[in-house]
């Protein structure tokens, strides 16, 4: 493994340069995305929907503590083949589409602006910038695969993958910083873009799942299997098998 | 007159953490809010940087109970400076106007924030508050029903609305909305110990047999429940008591009557109060056991 000896002056004007800028341009993002973030309008229906799906779900896993008769007329209300809230009340789901959707449209343009774009273009700078040098050394051996993605504009075949150029750096300085942010900015910043490419991926972030009919019909199953047993069987027996506690009554 | 600073060697940092503790657990003196509160914006409102807000709207109701409306007037007037469209200052102006009996304006007001945010819960349950000040319980009843029917998770809406109906003497409505409760916090004593009471109160033997377990419940959860203890008792000796029941059923509530009346007594010697000797308690107990079951009930 060749060990190579770097220009300090690298440390200096390379490296905490990236650190700072990546940092800082962060930071201003979370700001920005503060100013234009616009508040998410509550829909009564949703919040009224997830409240009666707790509900439901409570009843589930605390039913026990309630009086078989109290069970019965609480599962009856959800599950009434007739008149049960389950089965009589279905949602009118509009899928959301993002391409004509407006407000859709716009959250996604100013994602975009925010994040992606700073990140090309600060990362195009940096390349033009800091380019034909090597910068830092990653500390695990990697595969010569990496050698072209990591070492950009540096032209030696025998030189080892763990010696990257600044680009690299950067990235990682973009991905690694999130513990940073959360720090200074605390939890839930729109500093932190991993997290932000992750709700890309996964889909609409919504209060409730979009289709609240597959939610009632799931906790209508749920519930139909649900019986009642009462916690309360044998409480005096359990209660005096021994003498009441009472430390710390008249203190 | 003295400031409270200098009534209890306090400096304004300690004032200000007290009355953090009293907004985060709910604390309702409101005397003694206003108190340090007033002394707090007056002597020392710009050490207090952004938490100077919070600490107006904690004033101003507090002042609202007092009666001070001076206070509670120029406290709102800071707030409406510094956040003009907000709603919750907006309610804040409407709590006011209630203090101030100026029900239709403070209706009016609650209105406007509704329409602009349907999902406003606070303002829906001040006007619902509205209807209780003026004595309307039938149609605050009705309204926190409507409520409850599409906020079903709010827990301080259900214990309202069992008191409301506790009023009405409707004790199984209440049971309904106590049963609510007792879902949503299995560990709370104190839901465990009001539900059986209003079961006691329904009277009939299953609801004696349910208010006997409920009561057994909260010693469990708690066992300090003195309330409840009593309340076992209670039910015990009034199921044994009854002439319907099975010889079985009537030996093991006298066998539950005597093991509440021990610890009953125990309790007593724990304290260590001299005017009660172990011998003639349980007799005593016998005889108020039966001029409290003429009384009316235990709420």
């Amino acid at each position: 493994m060749a060990h190579l000896l770097l220009d300090s002056s690298i440390r200096l004007w390379v490296v905490l340069p990236i650190v700072f800028i990546t940092f800082f341009v962060g930071v201003l993002r979370h700001y920005v995305t503060q100013l234009i973030h616009n508040e998410k309008k509550v829909d009564l229906q949703q919040v009224s929907d997830s409240q009666v799906l707790l509900r439901s779900r409570i009843l589930r896993e605390n039913g026990k503590y309630l009086p078989k008769q109290s069970f019965a007329m609480r599962k009856h209300y959800f599950n009434n083949p007739e008149t049960g809230f389950f089965k009589k009340v279905k949602r009118k789901v509009i899928p959301k589409n993002p391409m004509t959707d407006t407000s859709m449209l716009t959250d996604m343009m100013k994602g975009n602006l925010t994040n992606v774009l700073p990140m090309i273009l600060i990362g195009g700078w940096i390349n033009w910038a800091f380019s034909g040098f090597v910068t830092t050394k990653v500390p695990f051996p990697l595969t010569l695969r990496f050698k072209p993605m990591l070492q950009r504009g540096i032209e030696l075949i025998s030189l080892d993958a763990s010696w990257v150029s600044s680009a690299s750096w950067y990235f990682l300085n973009v991905f690694g910083l999130r513990s940073m942010y959360t720090l200074i900015l605390g939890q839930d910043n729109a500093a932190d873009q991993s997290r932000i490419m992750q709700d890309q991926m996964t889909g609409a972030a919504m209060a409730m799942p979009p289709d609240p009919n597959k939610a009632f019909k799931s906790e209508w199953e749920a519930l139909e299997i649900v019986e009642h047993k009462w916690a309360l069987e044998n409480v005096e027996e359990e209660l005096m098998c021994q003498d009441l506690n009472f430390r710390g009554l008249f203190s | 007159m003295s400031s409270i600073s200098e009534l209890y060697d306090v400096c304004w940092e300690e004032m200000r953490d007290k009355l953090r503790k009293w907004r985060e657990e709910n604390y309702r003196n409101s005397e003694q809010i206003v108190d340090v509160g007033e002394e707090l914006i007056n002597e020392h409102a710009s050490k207090l940087g952004d938490d100077v807000w919070i600490i107006y709207e904690q004033v101003m109701i507090a002042a609202l109970d007092c009666s001070r409306d001076d206070l509670a007037w120029s406290c709102l007037q800071e707030l409406k400076r510094q956040f003009p469209d907000s709603h919750r200052v907006k309610r804040l102006a409407g709590m006011r106007l209630e203090a101030l009996e100026r029900y239709e304006d403070a209706n009016k007001l609650y209105d406007s924030i509704l329409q602009d945010d349907p999902t406003n819960t606070v303002t829906r349950k001040r006007k619902i508050s509205i209807l209780q000040a003026q004595g309307k319980s039938s149609e605050a009843i009705r309204e926190l029903n409507e409520y409850l029917e599409q906020f079903v998770g709010d827990q301080e809406a259900w214990h309202e609305l069992s008191e409301l109906y506790i009023n009405e003497h409707d004790y199984a409505k209440a049971a309904f909305c106590l049963e609510e409760l007792m879902m949503t916090n299995p560990h709370n004593h104190l839901y465990c110990e009001q539900y059986a009471e209003v079961k006691y109160t329904q009277g009939g033997l299953e609801n004696l047999e349910l208010a006997r377990k409920y009561f057994a419940q909260a010693l469990k959860l708690n066992n300090r429940n003195m309330r409840a203890l009593f309340g076992l008792y209670m039910s015990a000796s009034h199921i044994a008591a009854s002439p319907k029941v099975s010889a079985k059923v009537k030996k093991d509530n006298v066998k539950y009557a005597a093991w509440a009346t021990s610890q009953i007594s125990r309790a007593y010697q724990v304290r260590g109060t001299q005017e009660c000797t172990l011998g003639v308690f349980p007799v005593r107990l016998e005889d108020s056991c039966h001029t409290l079951l003429m009384e009316p009930p235990l709420l």
